[in-house]
């Protein structure tokens, strides 16, 4: 109970000051996201977000721009579908973690 | 009784009336003002014998109009023309054109769900439609078939085809063999267990369904190891048909297995990978040449089969040609099936040869290793040796004229997910070889269908190939690029004659068509389809139009 409540801890803190911002994810998060991009987003984006092709480089997105990112992926943005009928709001967190914290960058 | 009689059989004549009937599509090519069928002949072989636009005078050769489709998803469609009316379908609309003019004369939108687009592998497309009996009917990415009226659009019958959620789409024209519309399936990459399904022309009634992944009870479905893999096992039919009239067999081929990793699917798998030679009126399988046994490739078998009379060994054979995704081109009896030749037509490394005893191909020793879990260069990419531009025959000079891929993948199989409907399901990491603007991404080639050897090759510099080609009388191929040009090429020697750019990509299927005794030539612009996934195809402007060309008068 304690290690859940650690991680959550973890999940939540945010250093909102200034440009160097960044967020620390769950590892069992990020693994979550990871999978699920694997299945759904890489045959776009690429695997582990490497060669994106013609899509949006991910290894790039702004991580002050989180509502941006949940938006899109909820939604769909120019060529890209929306997934909001497809990933619960939950769900689409484990993304943002991994393309947050996912990858080398 | 008798008026009755009479008034029931007026009746029908005039419903026949309205073109196209069955004998107009079988002789499609004939009356060269028309255009009925896809590939421009049941045969598929993409030739045209008009010559007036020849190599000599295709300098002069001018837009006479362009009209905007008002779309951004893409265009691949082959146009179809009868009586002077262009009939032209993308993922949007349909719409009927004055085709000397260019005067739109009507359109009607296609209504479909935005979150469809997360269920199409490729892009948001749609290959075209088919015409018979005063009818416009097409297909639509979230899974339907529909009519409408030739002459104002409207909806004439509508028939939910599956369930777009559980990961199917449409995107190919229908065929209209002996009396039946015959539609397939795309979704090989959601899990999705394909399918070809016969309907009435004229109620849209289902006539019936044949699974290209067998059922319990079915022959075949003894390859699928546990027996439930049959379940989403793939093999979609996502290009339209070709149709043999004398012999009453239409060709299909079928894409890959599902999921690509063959962890949880032992087996040949049968019928993905496959040539399928079925009877229209009943959807019965005639007979098989599976290319691929328990694909781990994504090898398609969908391109267009080509139908032809050729000389082998002095004796004149019915074939069925394909240049498959695999990187072989096979050559088949359509009467039988029996393998006649199998030879690479690129650079193959996943196989050694294909065993004409068995039709079976041998795998190489990279094949093996990606088998056993490694991470192999793949050649062809999974792109394929061609992908679906659909290639031309021409039965004068017996050559295919074909636009191949140059690359390769680096291609691993992965950890299988548990199907989940609307997920993708193919456990593969792929990437490819780069494309600049100073490598080869493929070739325009003059293929010899036994040898499998080009004639000549020109190389396409810094894109992938993007448009089906159409042969002519007058020594030309015409064809499209990403980048936007529309170009012809001398058909003896490869060399470009001629090229218009138009406003966006040009991934779609030209056609040539006279009216009034003067030829034209029409094709679509319109980034689309994986074009818009591709490396260096971004600054290409999206939006669909059509352009027609002809001579420039003296």
């Amino acid at each position: 109970m304690a290690g859940k409540k650690l991680m959550l801890g973890c999940v939540l803190v945010v250093v909102c000051a200034g440009a160097a911002a960044q967020e620390i994810f769950a590892p069992e998060m990020i693994k979550e996201g990871a999978d699920r991009y694997s299945q759904n987003c890489a045959p776009c984006h690429g695997p582990r977000m490497a060669d994106p092709q013609g899509a949006f480089d991910l290894r790039t997105f702004p991580p002050d721009q989180k509502t941006r990112f949940l938006n899109s992926v909820t939604n769909g943005r120019n060529s890209m579908p929306p997934w909001g009928g497809l990933f619960s709001a939950d769900e689409i967190e484990t993304l943002w973690a991994y393309v947050m914290a996912g990858e080398k960058k | 009784m008798r008026t009755i009689l009479l008034l029931i059989a007026a009746l029908t004549l005039a419903g026949c009336a309205l073109g196209p009937g069955a004998y107009d599509l079988k002789n499609d090519g004939r009356n060269p003002d028309d255009v009925l069928t896809y590939g421009m002949g049941y045969s598929q072989n993409r030739y045209s014998a008009l010559s007036q636009i020849n190599k000599t005078n295709v300098k002069r050769l001018v837009p006479v109009w362009s009209l905007s489709l008002e779309s951004n998803f893409g265009e691949q469609a082959q146009p179809m023309l009868l009586d002077g009316v262009m009939y032209i379908a993308d993922a949007q609309w349909t719409v009927a054109i004055d085709a000397v003019t260019g005067k739109r004369l009507w359109r009607t939108a296609v209504d479909f769900p935005a979150d469809t687009a997360r269920i199409v592998c490729c892009g948001v497309s749609n290959k075209g439609v088919a015409l018979y009996h005063g009818k416009v009917i097409r297909t639509t990415i979230d899974a339907h078939v529909i009519a409408l009226d030739q002459k104002n659009g409207q909806l004439l019958w509508k028939q939910k085809v599956a369930d777009w959620t559980e990961g199917y789409s449409l995107t190919l024209a229908p065929l209209i063999a002996n009396g039946v519309v015959v539609t397939g399936c795309s979704g090989a990459e959601f899990g999705a267990r394909c399918f070809l399904d016969g309907w009435d022309p004229d109620s849209g009634a289902h006539l019936w369904r044949r699974y290209t992944v067998p059922g319990p009870g079915e022959k075949g479905h003894e390859t699928w190891i546990p027996s439930e893999a049959y379940l989403h096992g793939g093999a979609s039919t996502w290009i339209t048909g070709s149709y043999d009239p004398e012999l009453d067999l239409m060709y299909w081929g079928t894409g890959n297995a599902a999921p690509y990793n063959p962890e949880n699917r032992k087996g040949d798998n049968l019928y993905a990978a496959s040539i399928l030679a079925v009877r229209p009126k009943t959807g019965e399988i005639v007979w098989h040449y599976q290319a691929v046994p328990n694909d781990i490739y994504d090898w398609d078998t969908v391109w267009e089969i080509i139908l032809a009379d050729i000389k082998i060994d002095g004796k004149t054979r019915k074939v069925a040609m394909q240049m498959n995704r695999n990187g072989f081109l096979y050559v088949l009896d359509r009467a039988t099936g029996e393998l006649l030749s199998a030879k690479p037509f690129t650079e193959v490394n996943w196989a050694t040869h294909v065993d004409m005893k068995t039709g079976r191909p041998v795998e190489s020793e990279t094949s093996q290793r990606l088998r056993a879990g490694e991470q192999i260069q793949l050649y062809p990419s999974i792109r394929g040796g061609k992908n679906w531009m659909h290639a031309a025959f021409n039965p004068n000079t017996g050559l295919l004229y074909a636009a191949t891929n140059e690359g390769y993948s680096n291609y691993k199989l992965i950890k299988v997910q548990p199907f989940k409907a609307g997920f993708r399901y193919q456990a593969v990491e792929t990437t490819y070889s780069p494309v600049t603007p100073k490598s080869v991404g493929g070739y325009f080639q003059a293929i010899d269908p036994m040898t499998a050897k080009p004639k000549w090759r020109t190389p396409i510099m810094g894109e992938l190939p993007g448009s089906a080609i159409l042969a002519t009388g007058g020594g030309l191929l015409f064809t499209g690029k990403h980048s936007g040009d529309v170009i012809a090429l001398d058909a003896d020697t490869g060399e470009q004659l001629w090229q218009f750019k138009t406003p966006s990509g040009v991934n779609a299927q030209p056609v040539t068509w006279t009216r009034n005794g003067r030829q034209y030539v029409t094709i679509l612009s319109g980034s689309g389809g994986t074009a818009s996934q591709r490396r260096g195809m971004l600054d290409i402007p999206l939006g669909g139009s059509v352009w027609t060309f002809a001579l420039m008068p003296d």
